[in-house]
């Protein structure tokens, strides 16, 4: 495909028509609606704008149980709404791409700022344990790369994948030139109306309700979470930039602020997680090579939480809050912390 | 085969007993469902029954076809999903009042605008029988239940009024008008876009004993003493059960 200008929002719709998708269902929301504003225009796209962010949910879960790739896309209002059917997706082994164009929150809070608060949402919004597999590129290109990505991951896994965005990368035009030369995972699963068996969201063992059969239960969360584990390490994504001067500190960033962070490769190493969850094991053995990690991110250390979780370690958190990636700002955060 | 046994080859017996209270009402509308599809010889491959959460959404599960439980209230979109992906499909809601006219009732008014051709059949026993007994969007007004210990201050959803102009099938019933119910559900399966039956029935355990009724076959004669038939109405009464089909120029 010849180079093209693409909003960030639009190569997400390109790349999802190239990965098969064949229903949408959506609901307008800032700053994520040009994404059902491409989708209208593409021919073999069923497109539904449903009542809220549950109805549409739910009905890609419905379609996709109906065979088909499916996907939403929201904001964290409306990713909040879906919280409860992407545990019932996880229970019951859906495949859905679920993409989530972070604003600032909480609430309404500001809608046309970029934020990275919905990071801890994804994978502990709803409630019981599920172990999603979530995405967060940070260009446009990487948007199309990844949605492809995500789409795969929900067929291998059969699962709902997160695509994670912000206002920031979803509303960038860059030059890209989409590659149509991706592998495309196909279903593995015949589709509704070919059998009886039953979906449902209560504790189950091939297709039959378990309400209180305890060593059932913990028999079917340990499958999940190996699934889970398991499909994700296929896809193993990050980047990582040694500093070429020596440096004792790693700079963690990811998504729209990680741009703004590529200024300081010469001062730190940088790590950027691209498969946010599962956590990317490789960050053990790099993380054990720097006495200081500091994680910079538009919400007030969510990630580095996890980070601290799975290191084990002291991490050094610089929140970027409000929408505000300023390069001034964020030297005189990262000078101060370095001074502490 | 037995043909008045024959509805039985939409059930999974193998999984039975369902795990409803002696004296539900439910089990009567499970059956007459599966009698509306061996009177249509829906072919089990190209039909699937989906519910929500509740009493009457654990039916799913029973039916040997593909079905879906999902997550409260949320029956009608994953039910308008599968539909809209797969045309050649018959999709069959079988809920509750509750999850259909609570707490998923915003779907419900949107299912009736988009007029998805699937066929809704709602459980109405008044009440959120599977929690112990809370008021629901139809229980009557000054009707004690756990959350209206001084009676409903409410009045209930005319669930027939939602329909307005659309152009919609829909009929009401009870479990004691057994052949009426079967009409009813099978012209619904038979009508070409969205139709709905509400079928009342009874809940003894966690609502008619509450109400004094001795028994669940009390609450059944009950149906009989209310209900009247009315085959060419343009609306129902309350106290009448019948079928209502709005035609596309908008007009009953």
């Amino acid at each position: 495909m010849p180079k093209q200008l693409l909003q960030g929002n639009q190569a997400i719709a390109m790349a999802a028509e190239s990965a098969g998708l064949k229903f949408f269902a959506g609901y307008p929301i800032t700053p994520a609606s040009e994404i059902i504003h491409e989708m209208v225009n593409k021919r073999h796209i069923r497109v539904l704008q449903m009542e809220d962010e549950i109805a549409s949910i739910n009905a890609i879960i419905g379609a996709s149980l109906a065979g088909l790739k499916t996907m939403t896309a929201t904001s964290g209002p409306g990713f909040s709404l879906m919280q409860e059917s992407i545990g019932m997706a996880h229970m019951m082994e859906v495949p859905i791409v679920i993409v989530n164009v972070q604003r600032v929150g909480p609430s309404t809070g500001m809608p046309t700022l970029p934020a990275q608060g919905d990071v801890i949402q994804c994978i502990h919004g709803s409630h019981g344990d599920y172990f999603p597999i979530v995405f967060y590129p940070n260009s446009v290109a990487e948007l199309y790369q990844y949605t492809i990505m995500a789409f795969n991951a929900a067929e291998e896994s059969l699962s709902p994948v997160i695509l994670l965005s912000d206002g920031y990368i979803s509303h960038l035009y860059e030059t890209i030139t989409p590659s149509g030369d991706f592998e495309i995972k196909v279903r593995s699963r015949s589709p509704l109306g070919s059998g009886n068996r039953h979906f449902t969201g209560l504790s189950h063992e091939d297709s039959l309700p378990k309400t209180s059969d305890v060593d059932n239960y913990r028999r079917l969360i340990t499958r999940l979470q190996e699934k889970q584990q398991s499909v994700a390490q296929r896809y193993n994504y990050y980047e990582y930039l040694e500093c070429s001067k020596d440096t004792d500190t790693l700079l963690i960033s990811y998504g729209g602020l990680s741009r703004a962070a590529y200024y300081f490769k010469n001062d730190f190493s940088l790590y950027r997680p691209i498969r946010m969850f599962p956590v990317v094991e490789e960050i053990r053995s790099i993380a054990s090579r720097y006495k200081r990690i500091l994680v910079m991110e538009m919400n007030t250390g969510q990630y580095a939480h996890e980070i601290e979780r799975i290191l084990h370690r002291n991490i050094e958190n610089i929140p970027i809050l409000g929408g505000r990636i300023d390069l001034t700002e964020m030297k005189q955060k990262i000078k101060q912390k370095m001074n502490e | 085969m037995n043909k008045n046994t024959h509805f039985k080859r939409y059930l999974k017996l193998d999984v039975l007993p369902t795990p409803w209270c002696p004296g539900c009402g439910n089990g009567i509308v499970l059956k007459t469902i599966c009698q509306s599809f061996d009177e249509l010889d829906l072919p089990k491959n190209g039909t699937v029954v989906v519910s929500g959460i509740g009493c009457a959404g654990r039916s799913a599960g029973f039916f040997d076809l593909d079905s879906v439980h999902t997550a409260h209230g949320r029956a009608l979109p994953v039910a308008e999903g599968i539909k809209y992906a797969n045309d050649a499909l018959t999709v069959v809601v079988v809920s509750g009042d509750g999850d259909l006219l609570g707490i998923g009732g915003n779907h419900l008014l949107h299912a009736i605008r988009r007029k998805t051709d699937i066929t809704v059949i709602c459980y109405a026993n008044e009440i959120y029988a599977m929690t112990g007994g809370q008021v629901s969007p139809i229980t009557p007004h000054n009707t004690k239940t756990l959350t209206t210990p001084d009676g409903n201050p409410d009045y209930p959803t005319d669930i027939q009024s939602l329909f307005g102009y659309h152009n919609c099938f829909f009929a009401r019933t009870t479990a004691y008008h057994l052949g009426h119910m079967k009409k009813c559900i099978t012209e619904a399966l038979k009508f070409k876009g969205f139709s709905f039956v509400e079928v009342r029935t009874m809940c003894i355990v966690n609502y008619g004993r509450r109400l004094g009724y001795k028994n669940s076959n009390e609450m059944l004669l009950n149906f009989k003493d209310v209900y009247k038939m009315n085959d060419n109405a343009e609306e129902l009464a309350p106290d009448e059960i019948g079928i209502i089909r709005v035609n596309t120029d908008g007009h009953r």
